[in-house]
């Protein structure tokens, strides 16, 4: 009893967990309705890209922490050793990175991964999806650098730096486990799910460009099946039309729910996913005043 | 004396944050409260006067709902009749009005005497000094903060004229002074004690001292010996995680063990220098010189032998914090040269000589404020980890030297309290005890009594007595003269002026 009240009392106070499990209640309703109300094979296809599209965004997540770890301690032992020429390099090449529009260099990246498939380099999905991952990450990564360096400039403005560094305490120890891992892992956590929202709609938005094909020999078939490009097959474009009929015949409204789920229920993953992510990095803010 | 007995619960966000049983204070006396920093004598002080928000804090009054002590008539009666003065006398002042409209400001307005209690408080200077004072905004700079806590205590002198002014006074008064020293120097902490004991002369009020200045007890012993019967010492102590008891404290014990770590002066060991600095450097484009001699300015190298403690003293603001940051490499000074163990070091030498053979290893610094030098999110174990000590250092040996500057048994809950949840003396401790559980021959002490009761104060004492012995040298500085002149040789004694 105790426990379920404070699951509620939870829900009340704390927005993120509110719409985590609005965001959890909202897929499981979907797949019932879909499982009473869809075809069978239509329904598979779903499962499988909500499922990649959710494993290649976390998978994003993982390399945007990971590259961002190593950037920032890059950049800060460079900093601390007063080694210009290798720091204004690292720092160009980053900025080069970064003066390349998201989607842009997304785009970019898997022309790199058509040609890979084209060259029977990455075959299976099971390569191909972190290899996306990837491609994703090189161009999110540098948001979670700046967040780490902003923290760590800071924490070094402040006594406890230089209070440990004169206990003889190595300045790894105190950037990776003192100032990002217990001052600032919440902020980086906030950010991470940020990330990934951005990777599901990066990815999306992507594979429904890409759904008119690489190459000649390449095209979204060849690559994992995404929500993006569920939404880019023939059938959901028509369910996309048909939302659009209602809107001048009212009456048709009706059927929607009974004969236009594949392209809906695509529609609405991606619209829904996006906006509960947008609020559970919000409240997650909030509850730690960040 | 009548004096009530509160017992206070207060909390927040379902976390007790403190409670006592037996709080009191006497009517018609001065009560000086002594207690470790955040064991929580400041907000029981303002929970009892009724400055706490009830929507903020879950507080209880001898069990009865904080709103129903906020409706007491004592309450209401004390709210009107006295004067709290805040710890932080810049969060106390409003910086959007003049000084001198915040004299007159609210119940302040009909009191006298404003013009003689702001001589008094200046020692007399012209009148265009303090008016030009009066005439600011105040900012974080200017006044000064020993000047912005005079004016605070000349509107506690001015509600005190009012409240003893009156022929019959109208109920009941309590006047708080939340740390009313913390930022005057000696003289003017003085001064303050005899205003404050003149107008108690003259008629008896009840006025509550908040203070870690053990040594304000010399003083009153010195030149107020004749209201002893009126002055009362109490002590904050902890009983529990959060509950505390107030405890009488005993002059004579202070004065007492004053007296006896006097006599206990050791010679240095002698031997070759440690460290010797040369007496003039420059920073921040300020000519810094140490001498011997505060009056004369000669200039004096500042050496320290092994197994010596060396004093600096200087007014406060003048840099002394400044040439311990110089001298462990955080700050680069023109002119500065030291020799440090066979090396001489100057202002020419790179970070990485500091870096590489110096911290941690011959020398540690203990900052001033545990609370912006210690990580407040790591645990106490996790504060200790990463010292470069020749032996690692067990959890078993962890919870030795713990248990050297704390009471009680080390628990494994309290390693792994988050540094956070410590209370301000118990951060001081922490503070000290990472350095002090280095291998260097050198550690510099910036105000390592910052925030201890009395009996961590001479656990602190004692552990650096031991290993002085041992043959760590110590360069101390600290406000704190009474206690660091009878602890150090008067020869050992620097002085740090700007030219």
């Amino acid at each position: 009893m105790r426990t379920t009240e404070k699951l509620f009392a939870q829900l009340r106070t704390h927005k993120d967990t509110r719409w985590l499990t609005v965001w959890v209640a909202g897929l499981l309703c979907i797949v019932l309705w879909d499982l009473a109300f869809l075809n069978r094979p239509a329904f598979m296809k779903i499962i499988q890209g909500f499922w990649n599209t959710m494993a290649i965004a976390f998978l994003v997540t993982l390399c945007t922490l990971l590259f961002a770890w190593v950037a920032t301690n890059l950049l800060h032992t460079l900093t601390m050793r007063t080694m210009r020429v290798p720091y204004l390099t690292l720092s160009f090449a980053l900025n080069l990175l970064r003066s390349v529009p998201q989607i842009v260099g997304v785009l970019l990246f898997y022309v790199l991964v058509a040609s890979l498939v084209q060259k029977g380099s990455l075959s299976s999905s099971a390569a191909i999806a972190p290899f996306m991952a990837v491609g994703m990450g090189l161009f999110i990564f540098l948001e979670l650098t700046d967040l780490m360096r902003e923290r760590i400039d800071h924490f070094r403005r402040l006594d406890f730096y230089n209070a440990m560094r004169v206990c003889g305490v190595q300045e790894k120890r105190i950037v990776n486990f003192d100032i990002l891992w217990k001052n600032s892992r919440v902020h980086i956590l906030n950010k991470l799910i940020a990330v990934f929202g951005m990777a599901v709609f990066l990815q999306c938005s992507v594979d429904f460009i890409i759904s008119v094909g690489l190459s000649n020999n390449v095209n979204a078939v060849n690559l994992p099946s995404t929500l993006g490009s569920l939404l880019a097959k023939i059938d959901s474009k028509q369910d996309i039309l048909a939302l659009g009929y209602t809107l001048t015949h009212p009456s048709y409204a009706a059927h929607l729910p009974f004969t236009h789920l594949l392209g809906l229920t695509v529609a609405f993953l991606i619209v829904f996913t996006l906006l509960c992510m947008h609020h559970i990095a919000n409240g997650f803010a909030e509850r730690h005043r960040l | 004396m009548n004096a009530s007995s509160y017992a206070v619960r207060i909390g927040a966000q379902g976390r007790q944050l403190v409670s006592v049983d037996n709080f009191s204070v006497a009517a018609n006396a001065i009560t000086f409260l002594f207690g470790e920093s955040g064991i929580g004598k400041s907000i029981i002080a303002k929970a009892l006067y009724g400055l706490l928000n009830p929507a903020e804090f879950d507080i209880a009054i001898n069990n009865q709902p904080y709103r129903d002590h906020l409706n007491d008539p004592w309450t209401r009666a004390v709210r009107h009749n006295s004067f709290f003065v805040f710890q932080e006398p810049s969060s106390h002042l409003n910086p959007l009005m003049k000084i001198k409209d915040q004299l007159r400001e609210g119940s302040l307005v009909s009191t006298e005497h404003e013009q003689l209690i702001l001589e008094q408080l200046w020692e007399k200077a012209p009148a265009e000094t303090i008016r030009s004072i009066t005439n600011l905004f105040p900012k974080p700079y200017r006044p000064s903060g020993g000047e912005k806590q005079r004016i605070l205590l000349a509107m506690a002198f001015k509600k005190i004229s009012a409240y003893t002014g009156k022929d019959a006074a109208t109920g009941p008064a309590l006047f708080v002074f939340d740390e009313p020293t913390g930022s005057l120097d000696n003289t003017y902490r003085n001064l303050f004690l005899t205003m404050l004991f003149n107008r108690f002369h003259e008629k008896k009020f009840t006025a509550l001292i908040i203070t870690h200045d053990y040594s304000i007890i010399s003083e009153v012993y010195g030149s107020h010996r004749d209201l002893s019967p009126h002055v009362l010492y109490h002590e904050l102590s902890r009983t529990g995680d959060a509950t505390v008891a107030v405890n009488d404290f005993s002059p004579q014990s202070y004065l007492g063990w004053l007296s006896s770590i006097t006599g206990a002066k050791q010679d240095a060991t002698g031997g070759k220098p440690l460290l010797t600095i040369k007496p003039d450097f420059t920073i921040f484009n300020k000519k810094m010189r140490v001498c011997g001699d505060p009056v004369a300015k000669t200039p004096a190298p500042l050496i320290i032998g092994k197994g010596e403690t060396v004093y600096l003293k200087a007014q406060s603001g003048v840099g002394k914090t400044t040439l311990a940051k110089i001298v462990m490499g955080l700050y680069k000074a023109q002119n500065f040269s030291m020799d440090f163990m066979d090396r001489i070091i100057d202002h020419t030498s790179p970070q990485e000589v500091w870096q590489q053979e110096i911290w941690g290893k011959k020398a540690g610094l203990v900052f001033q404020h545990a609370d912006e030098a210690l990580n407040l999110q790591a645990t106490v174990q996790e504060t200790f980890a990463g010292l470069p000590l020749r032996t690692p250092l067990t959890m078993q040996g962890l919870k030795q030297r713990l248990e050297e500057l704390f009471e009680g048994e080390i628990t494994d809950a309290f390693l792994s309290k988050k540094v956070a949840f410590l209370s301000g003396g118990q951060k001081q401790r922490l503070n000290l005890l990472r350095t002090l559980i280095l291998d260097t021959s050198l550690i510099i002490l910036d105000e390592p009594l910052n925030g201890l009761d009395f009996a961590s104060i001479k656990k602190v004492l004692a552990l650096l007595e031991k290993k002085r012995r041992q043959g760590a040298s110590f360069l101390m500085i600290s406000h704190n003269e009474e206690i660091f002149d009878a602890f150090v040789e008067k020869t050992k004694v620097y002085y740090l002026t700007a030219l």
